[in-house]
């Protein structure tokens, strides 16, 4: 009592005024933002002047009379620093508010490890009056610790942690109750009931990402519908929710995966994250008209201004801040909105919605050339390559009956490759210790096959446009065109393998893939040309053509049937009908979904009927 | 006099003197005072006027001048001086001059340069304003950020962590904080090589600079103010940067990093990634891109890349590559200068750079000049050709540590604003380059290229040279045709006088026949063949035609009968002088046509002919296109188509004399062998005509047997032979028979022949003497009679009619002579005269009588008979 005579009363009124008259700002300011950025510089200055204002008292030795001030002070520096993540800067502060404090009690203050600090702190202010003040730093502690992801260290406070919220809750209330009673009790800039509750629900939705991460999800589901009745804000109780379905997923209960999803949108709309896991789930299910229902919301969605979150007094903690766990963000990972838009695009034009696919593959490529785009810098892009998409595009416009704007893209990407063709490029067998020194090398390898695919594509496209328009001559050179690029790709295999490999994309090595989409290209290019040469009346040439195709593409539909028109044209009548009945009976393959839109066989060339076929047939033989 | 020289010559000596130097001229605008140690001082240009410059301490200096060529140190002004909380990495001003970020401590801090402007109009007497800039302007918040750069609505910085380089991505709102969009990370390298580059002065901080492809909206300037960008070919933007950054026409950052890493980021490019393109192993200085060689956009070919130890790296498109139907690399050169670098700055063509002791200047296209070859072989991009030492020139401008960007005035004035280590800003202005000195550094390929260019320049213009050549070669063609065709004219409408004024006939074009009998379709038929002669000294070149018109004499009077008229026409090519055209042309089937025939020959000049087979389809007019001129007119006279025959056969008469004797006395007495004749025979009739042998011997007679020759008399057989084969060989009207076979059978002084309607004729050549004849005392003179029997009327007549206009002819080529028989005949002619009117009386009579038609013929053949038998003789 005698030190504090030399310290003026007045002293410790001015800095009690002063710390209040910054909280009451810090809120206003919180208040006024109308938008975060702007809260960050009002926020920055704030917490420059709070640390003013604890260093001030800090310069002061360490006296318990003023102890509630300088803590309540520090718990202002802190949350302000938490809050602009400035977590090194607030652990040092927290640290030494605790030395200062333990210097007070004439505690051991010179313990490095941080646990065994607090540990000791708090046996020494326990059944004191600074208890609640060291609970409250002890709480900002705990959210930089999540925030850090030092789940280990909050497992060995776990008991502290939940005896203390007992406590705080009932000092809380004897608190408030003093409060009312003398005005002397310094502000604080975010209630520390609000914190707790906080860090309990995310801790609750960190540690149970974590779990699922290690592949006990069952373990996590109570906890978490435990933390769903927590009061939190909705953004996590969604993440609760959606932390459920994808245990359920991984349960493998889809339906009731995606049950938890909808509750979980249903508590935030803007939980894009539910509806992208939704949309992986009825990809799963094979439920195609639903995904692609799901992409188009998660696709508006995405494009949706992210409004801010409905402010609270004081200094706002937003989730993201606390949850920075590597296993939650990937759950919590979406898409950019241009990848959305492109397997929409893709979805619709595999399934049949083709003028809607061509309009969002129009709004994608419009999207990838505007000034302005979101989500172009987002870390994870499945967008695949651009010329690969302008294929994609014009495939699908083609498709719409567009031919001219297929060509325009076609010879777009034409002009921009064309230059940097290659003369030959040997397509070999990636090693098995492909390591990470290669990588460049075989990108660049990788590249230069990719070139040539994306020209002779081009070309295909080109050339089904012409057929489109029935301009046989053109459609025959660009199909030439093609071919003679793809014959620039040579396949080099190992000979240690005797295995006999089928050519089949479900191997899931990406050489596989380009091999057999040189195959296909070059089937398709030779049965084009083979179509265009019979609609000149080449018969000779349409023969050869058809029949490579067919021996390249042994499942080409197309080229089958015309072959056997060819040969029925040049009255060799019964190899035509065995050709068309050998067609018929090919087994119908199902393509895989990452074949590109351009290599799949679709009706391009004028068609057949299959009825007049048969009648031919019957009648040459009426047995 | 001298003296005047002289001082003329010493007034201009200087002047050509300060030509001659080529001295780079430094003027020190202003003086900074020292420059701080702490970080690499800076100067760069504002987008508009304004010039920054920030010394390495907490300050940076914004200076403005009136206008950007920089002309006077006094139009140069410092505006405000700036003082930020932390030392000045890098300023960087947006394109809208509106806003200057400067990377300070703590972050990046915008500064408006609008109320920079406003405050200092203010108090302009009052000298720069000073402006504490405090935290409140910090717009994006980063520790250490080293550099920055604007790109459109986007601020990058780039910063070094403990572990990596990080660029980070901010988008511009129009809220003075910055939005993070992104940031990539690049891991360091070792740290022992960051600590080597900070042994020596301060630390280099890294160099961001942004590359446009060529042909996006971006200006295209090869050497852009305030960080807007180079533009760089597409080729070489394709190789280095991708496919995809090309395709989307994104800006791509090119950042230089201290421990010689050159990276760089395409922005537009969905799920971009920080990659290196190339290392240099020392400290990056200056990246930048020259023009090089000139292209039509003026893009710049060429990256170049500047260590601090002077090794300098120039990145090109491999253009030969691709040439060849391969794959095109790009092609990356390494040239050696002595460093140190302190800074560089490049501008069309050359690379400046400060070693501190010296500003050297480095023309690139003299270092791509010898290595053009050596890196076309190179199959992968980062193929390093050999290292090869370069002649940088210098511009004896030392302690210059940082340049800003060049400034090129379009009279090819270089301006370089440098910043001294003393502290100085100096203006260096460069000497003009001599349009011949850049000519001669041009390299190898540009001058294959360029020698490419010129030949097809060349070849452009022979093409159109022949094709003007070809049509001045036509035109004159036509012009000279033109001029022989008026000539022609000329000649030929002189010719039509020439009958009257007697002009030579050799210089003049002509144009006769010969007719001659052959089968024709299985028809006998005359053929005609015409030849024209031309004689003139002009040839008939092409537009020319020879038309015929083959007419009836008889019907060509009346114009009713036009049907019987036939035209030929032969267009020919050429016709020189001295040359003949032969043309064939049925004249008519025998039995069908009336003879004599006249056939009017003219030549025609067609225009459209001349000028080519288009311009003549016009359908009117064609007639007006053509000139035509009458040449001669030809007759085909019943004697020209006489075809001789045998006489008769014995069988059929009693002999050649009796033959001989009846066919006399028939002659003689017609009536009595007409009474003869109706018993049973065709009735003959008979004609004749005589001819006094004086005029005979002159004309007809072969000349070796001329009387004038004082020979023995000659033969009074042979001269009815030759007059009947004068008949019937000689020219007459420019047509002349067909010799056939008629030589062998003229033998004898009667012919047989058949005429064209098939009638048998007979023609008799006999001499007679005066003194046989009876009667008349007086005539005494000798002559030929030529008599014509004919069972034909027709056949008569016409022969009769040839005959005639052949003794006219005759008598034209007929000597003048002294009319000494003059009055011989007057007693016959009155005769006849008498004779002749007493027939016209008869025939007055008759018709005025009004006999039926048969008598009128009956009596008209009388007359005509009658009129026949006259007995004049033609002398």
């Amino acid at each position: 009592m005698a030190e504090k005579m030399f310290l003026p009363v007045s002293l410790l009124d001015r800095w009690t005024q002063e710390n209040d008259e910054l909280t009451v700002k810090c809120k206003q300011e919180r208040q006024n933002a109308l938008c975060p950025d702007q809260n960050h510089t009002g926020l920055r200055w704030c917490s420059s002047e709070f640390h003013k204002l604890a260093r001030k008292i800090q310069g002061t030795p360490p006296h318990a009379d003023y102890a509630q001030l300088e803590l309540s002070v520090v718990y202002n520096v802190c949350m302000c620093f938490v809050s602009q993540s400035q977590f090194t800067e607030a652990e040092l502060l927290l640290k030494q508010a605790i030395e200062r404090v333990q210097q007070m009690t004439e505690g051991d203050s010179r313990m490095s490890v941080p646990v065994q600090l607090w540990r000791s702190a708090l046996k020494y202010v326990e059944n004191t009056a600074l208890y609640p003040f060291v609970l409250r730093l002890l709480c900002v502690q705990w959210a930089i610790w999540l925030a850090n992801c030092q789940f280990k260290t909050m497992k060995e406070f776990q008991k502290e942690i939940s005896s203390l919220l007992e406590t705080l809750n009932q000092e809380k209330e004897s608190l408030n109750q003093e409060k009312e009673k003398s005005s002397n009790v310094p502000k604080l800039v975010m209630d520390p009931r609000r914190l707790v509750e906080l860090l309990q629900i995310s801790t609750a939705i960190a540690e149970g990402a974590e779990k699922l991460n290690e592949g006990q999800g069952s373990e996590v589901l109570p906890v978490l519908r435990e933390a769903s009745d927590m009061p939190a804000p909705r953004a996590l109780i969604s993440y609760t929710h959606l932390l459920s379905g994808s245990c359920l997923a991984h349960m493998n209960r889809p339906q009731m995966a995606l049950q938890c999803y909808r509750q979980a949108l249903e508590t935030d709309s803007r939980c894009v994250c539910a509806l992208y896991q939704s949309t992986l789930v009825y990809r799963q299910l094979g439920n195609t008209q639903a995904e692609i229902q799901a992409l188009r919301i998660l696709h508006s969605t995405l494009l949706l201004p992210s409004t801010a979150e409905p402010s609270v007094t004081g200094i706002h903690l937003s989730p993201s801040l606390l949850l920075r766990s590597q296993s939650l963000s990937s759950l919590l990972s979406v898409p950019s909105a241009l990848s959305v838009l492109h397997s929409l695009a893709l979805k619709c034009v595999l399934y049949g919605r083709v003028s809607e696919g061509v309009q969002h593959y129009l709004d994608l490529l419009a999207a990838l050339h505007s000034e302005d785009q979101q989500g172009v810098y987002a870390d994870v892009s499945t967008l695949p390559k651009l010329p690969k998409l302008y294929l994609e595009a014009g495939t699908a416009l083609l498709m719409a009956q567009q031919p001219t704007d297929c060509m325009a893209l076609c010879s777009e990407v034409i002009s921009t490759t064309l230059e940097l063709l290659p003369d030959r490029v040997v397509l070999e067998e990636p090693e098995e210790s492909g390591g990470a020194e290669t990588e460049d090398e075989g990108d660049e390898g990788q590249d230069r096959v990719a070139v040539v695919l994306w020209v002779a594509a081009a070309y295909l496209l080109q050339a089904h446009c012409y057929t489109h328009t029935r301009e046989w001559k053109q459609a025959v050179t660009h199909y030439t065109r093609c071919i003679n690029l793809l014959v620039k790709v040579l396949f080099k295999k190992k000979v240690t393998c005797f295995q006999p490999q089928s050519l089949s994309p479900h191997t899931d090595v990406k050489w596989g893939m380009e091999q057999w989409i040189v195959q296909r290209l070059k089937g398709l290019s030779l049965a084009g040309r083979g179509i265009s040469f019979t609609q000149m009346d080449h018969m000779k040439e349409a023969l050869r053509d058809l029949q490579l195709s067919s021996q390249v593409l042994p499942e080409g539909v197309g080229a089958g049937l015309w072959c056997g028109e060819v040969l029925w044209k040049l009255g060799r009548r019964h190899e035509a009908a065995a050709c068309w009945k050998k067609t018929w009976s090919l087994p119908k393959q199902s393509l895989p979904e990452n074949l590109p839109l351009y290599v799949r066989e679709e009706q391009w060339s004028p068609t057949l009927d299959s009825t007049e076929l048969r009648h031919k047939i019957q009648e040459l033989d009426p047995l | 006099m001298y003296l005047c020289l002289w001082t003329l010559f010493t007034h201009y000596l200087p002047f050509s003197l300060v030509i001659m130097e080529r001295r780079c001229v430094v003027e020190t605008w202003t003086d900074l005072g020292f420059l701080g140690k702490a970080c690499t001082p800076k100067v760069k240009f504002g987008a508009g006027t304004f010039v920054f410059i920030c010394t390495g301490s907490d300050e940076v200096f914004v200076f403005s001048a009136h206008e950007k060529r920089l002309t006077a140190s006094n139009s140069f002004r410092l505006q405000a001086v700036l003082r930020f909380p932390g030392p000045v990495r890098d300023v960087a001003e947006s394109h809208d001059e509106q806003l200057l970020f400067v990377a300070s401590r703590s972050g990046v801090y915008c500064v408006s340069l609008q109320s920079l402007l406003h405050s200092s109009s203010d108090d302009a007497s009052c000298g720069p304003a000073e402006l504490n800039i405090s935290s409140e302007s910090l717009v994006a918040r980063a520790d250490g950020v080293l550099t920055l750069l604007l790109v459109g609505s986007l601020l990058l910085t780039l910063c070094r962590t403990d572990t990596s380089w990080l660029l980070t991505l901010y988008k511009r709102t129009q809220s003075s904080a910055c939005e993070v969009l992104g940031s990539f990370g690049l891991p360091l390298v070792s740290p022992a090589l960051q600590s080597a580059g900070s042994k020596t002065g301060p630390a280099r901080g890294p160099v961001l600079t942004c590359v446009h492809p060529a042909g996006d909206a971006t200006p295209s300037s090869p050497t852009p103010s305030a960080g807007a960008g180079l533009c760089l070919e597409p080729l070489l933007f394709k190789l280095l940067f991708g496919v995809e950054a090309a395709l989307a026409g994104s800006p791509v950052v090119l950042c230089g990093l201290p421990d010689g890493r050159l990276c760089f980021l395409p922005l537009r490019v969905p799920g971009p990634r920080l990659r290196v393109l190339h290392s240099l192993e020392q400290p990056l200085v200056f990246v930048g891109a020259s023009v090089v060689r000139e292209t039509s956009a003026g893009h710049a070919q060429c990256l170049v890349a500047v260590g601090e130890e002077g090794r300098v790296v120039l990145i090109r498109g491999d253009g030969g590559g691709a040439e060849g139907g391969g794959c095109s690399a790009a092609a990356f050169t390494e040239v050696h200068v002595s460093g140190p670098v302190l800074c560089g700055t490049a501008d069309r063509n050359c690379l400046y750079y400060s070693t501190g002791a010296d500003l050297c200047c480095l023309n690139l296209s003299d270092g791509l000049l010898g290595r053009e070859e050596k890196s076309k072989g190179g199959e992968a991009s980062g193929m390093m050709s050999n290292v090869a030492p370069l002649s940088p020139s210098s511009l004896n401008v030392s302690q210059v540590t940082d340049l800003a960007e060049p400034l090129c005035s379009d009279a090819g004035e270089v301006q370089l604003l440098g910043l001294s280590s003393r502290g100085q800003l100096q203006r260096i202005s460069l000497p003009v380059r001599r349009e011949d000195e850049g000519c001669s550094r041009h390299s190898s390929s540009q001058i294959g290229r360029s020698v490419k260019d010129l030949l097809s320049a060349i070849g452009d213009v022979h093409e159109r040279a022949s094709a003007l050549e070809a049509t001045i070669k036509s035109k004159n063609q036509i012009l000279r045709q033109l001029n022989h065709a008026l000539n022609i004219s000329f000649l030929l409408t002189a010719a039509d006088d020439a009958e009257e004024h007697r002009l030579p006939k050799e210089e003049s074009i002509r144009c006769h026949a010969v007719a001659s009998w052959g089968r024709l379709l299985q028809k006998d038929s005359l053929i005609l063949t015409c030849v024209l002669d031309n004689s003139s000294p002009y040839s008939l070149d092409r537009g020319w035609t020879l038309c015929l018109a083959v007419c009836p004499l008889s019907s060509s009077s009346t114009a009713t009968e036009e049907t019987s008229s036939t035209n030929f026409s032969f267009p020919f090519h050429s016709l020189g002088p001295g040359e003949t055209l032969e043309v064939s042309l049925p004249a008519a089937a025998a039995g069908q046509a009336s003879f004599p025939l006249t056939v009017s020959c003219s030549l025609v000049f067609s225009l459209s002919d001349l000028l080519g087979e288009g311009r003549a389809a016009s359908p009117s007019g064609s007639e007006s296109r053509s000139l035509s001129f009458p040449l001669d007119t030809l007759t085909v006279d019943w004697l020209h188509v006489l075809q001789l025959t045998a006489p008769p056969a014995p069988s059929q008469s009693s002999g050649r004399a009796v033959d001989g004797v009846r066919a006399f006395l028939s002659s003689r007495r017609v009536r009595r062998s007409r009474a003869v004749d109706s018993g049973g025979q065709p009735e003959r009739y008979s004609a004749s005509l005589r001819v006094a042998s004086e005029l005979l011997k002159d004309t007809v007679q072969p000349k070796g047997l001329r009387p004038d020759t004082k020979g023995p008399e000659p033969d009074p057989q042979s001269l009815g032979l030759s007059l009947l084969h004068w008949l019937l060989s000689e020219r007459c009207g420019g047509v002349k028979a067909s010799p056939g076979g008629e030589k062998v059978d003229i033998g004898s002084t009667v012919v047989h022949a058949r005429a064209p309607n098939g009638a048998a004729v007979k023609l008799t050549a006999k001499e007679i003497n005066a003194q046989e004849e009876s009667v008349g005392k007086e005539e005494t003179v000798a002559h030929v009679e030529v008599q014509i029997e004919s069972s034909s009327m027709a056949a008569l007549c016409g022969l009769h009619h040839a005959v005639l206009r052949r003794t006219q002819t005759l008598l034209q080529m007929a000597p003048v002579r002294p009319a000494s028989t003059k009055g011989i005949q007057m007693l016959g002619l009155r005769r006849v005269m008498q004779h002749a009117e007493i027939q016209q009386s008869r025939v007055s009579e008759a018709f005025s009588a009004g006999m039926s038609s048969g008598q009128t013929n009956q009596f008209l053949l009388s007359v005509y008979r009658e009129l026949r038998q006259n007995s004049l003789l033609v002398i």
